[in-house]
């Protein structure tokens, strides 16, 4: 591959830009659901847009008692680790970009990294709310991170190895995951939730008892990169669990060579992606935020059990030979 | 070119903050109101926000009391340019019923600069998202529209205007 065609990868597609576009509007598609189902009209299409020039345009400020180095480092490489992520992940085929043996464990690693940030931005800021925001950001951290693991291994554990392209080869040969694995799936979605920070896991973020977390002292180019951030990790989580669950570009009944095989592959990949988005959307409409505790003690004492049953049933068919 | 698209784009996100100045709760209620799923004001970008520093329109409401006016001065300061100001409620505007107690400044703009007044007591949601769109129409003339087209609908009632 030559250095050009790397280069329009990485900013082009399925780089920086349509990541930019795809991600903002899967905020619309969020937004939108969510007022649909309070029974509101909803933002307009071009309202992310318009949210993120308006950001960009505006001041930004860094507070004295801020470090301003981290503060200004935090949020562009938070935005190079969800971007990075996503180069791993197959979309129009079963190969990604740059696809090898263990890129799941490599995406499931740069899908941890924007906690760590928005806790060094909690951290940076100089703020008692964002300070306990980033605590409470580890906090969760420990709670979801071990089910979402125990969830995301299951599907490699089935296909037997570490590499993204071979388990969605393994569904094209056998059957979707989510059919197999529909503990592990739910455990996702909702270990998903909570990397997300979203109802009714958004403690780290909770408006009424600590403003805005993290993100308090952050204003105008800054918060925007930070918001744009948190909107690639939703895009990156949801085609994750589409790669593993709904075996990503794969349409049931279809088999196309070249072009259109890319062309309807991609389509399929926007399809499943919004599903998941639509989920996200209908359980933060549904559910109110729990406590701190109270979320630490659902993620280890419910999900992650499901999440091991589920590995234990597949250990059980792996022994007697079923799968 | 880009400027026509910041422009745009400020008058389309509005994102405002609220802060009551030591009022009567009877405004902030309402204000609570405007922003509720009925009036649905995300329709226009607008989104309460809990920070000064992620916001543009701060909402004020109350009198400026004595004790308020240097929190209220730091609240303003910490917000990023361009920032407006909207001054909700009668003594927000002008003091009203509290105006001449010992403890009590006089309305918003003995503090801070104040671009829009809406007068009230309290003045209702619908006048709320009156004011917040005659500032839209302020920044951008095609909102003065929009306006009309509320007023046609009924969405908005305007008495002695």
């Amino acid at each position: 591959m030559s250095v050009a065609t790397a280069i329009i990868n990485l900013l082009v597609f399925p780089g920086f830009i349509f990541l930019f576009f795809y991600s903002l509007f899967c905020e619309f598609i969020d937004r939108k659901v969510y007022a649909r189902l309070q029974n509101r009209v909803g933002p307009p299409l071009y309202q992310p847009w318009a949210d993120f020039l308006k950001l960009l345009s505006k001041e930004s400020l860094v507070p004295k008692m801020a470090n301003r180095k981290m503060f200004t480092a935090v949020p562009i490489f938070g935005l190079a680790a969800v971007v990075t992520a996503f180069l791993y992940i197959p979309i129009w085929s079963s190969n990604s970009l740059y696809p090898f043996t263990g890129d799941l464990i490599v995406v499931a690693y740069l899908l941890t990294l924007p906690a760590l940030f928005l806790f060094l931005a909690g951290w940076h800021s100089g703020n008692p709310f964002s300070t306990v925001g980033g605590f409470r950001v580890l906090t969760q951290l420990f709670g979801y991170e071990v089910p979402f693991f125990l969830a995301i291994l299951s599907p490699a554990l089935v296909a037997g190895i570490w590499s993204l392209s071979d388990i969605v080869q393994y569904q094209l040969d056998h059957v979707w995951f989510i059919c197999l694995l529909p503990l592990s799936f739910i455990v996702a979605i909702a270990s998903l939730v909570g990397k997300l920070e979203r109802i009714p896991f958004d403690i780290p973020t909770a408006e009424q008892e600590i403003v805005a977390g993290p993100m308090v002292e952050y204003s105008g180019g800054r918060l925007a990169l930070m918001r744009l951030m948190v909107n690639i990790e939703m895009v990156a989580g949801a085609a994750l669990i589409s790669v593993l669950f709904l075996a990503g570009f794969d349409v049931p009944g279809v088999h196309l060579l070249g072009v259109p095989a890319v062309i309807v592959g991609f389509i399929a990949f926007v399809i499943k992606t919004l599903f998941i988005v639509f989920i996200l959307a209908c359980i933060k409409a549904l559910f109110a935020r729990l406590r701190i505790e109270q979320m630490v003690n659902m993620c280890l004492k419910w999900l992650a059990p499901i999440a091991m049953v589920q590995l234990l049933i597949v250990v059980g068919l792996k022994f007697a030979g079923i799968l | 070119m880009l400027e026509k698209l910041v422009g745009w784009s400020r008058v389309k996100s509005p994102w405002v903050c609220h802060l009551n100045t030591g009022g009567c709760n009877g405004c902030d209620i309402e204000t609570l109101a405007a922003l509720m799923p009925r009036f649905d004001v995300e329709r226009f970008g607008i989104l309460l926000e809990g920070s000064p520093r992620h916001a543009d329109v701060l909402l004020c409401t109350g009198p400026i009391t004595r004790q308020i006016k240097s929190r209220a001065v730091r609240i303003y300061e910490q917000m990023p340019e361009p920032k407006f100001v909207i001054a909700i409620g009668s003594c927000a505007c002008a003091g009203d019923v509290f105006w001449g107690c010992y403890n009590v400044l006089g309305g918003i703009d003995k503090a801070i600069p104040v671009n829009v007044y809406i007068p009230g007591c309290p003045p209702r949601p619908d006048a709320i998202i009156h004011g917040v769109v005659k500032l839209l129409g302020a920044l951008d003339p095609r909102y003065n529209e929009l306006l009309e087209e509320l007023k046609r609908k009924g969405e908005i009632h305007v008495s002695g205007e």
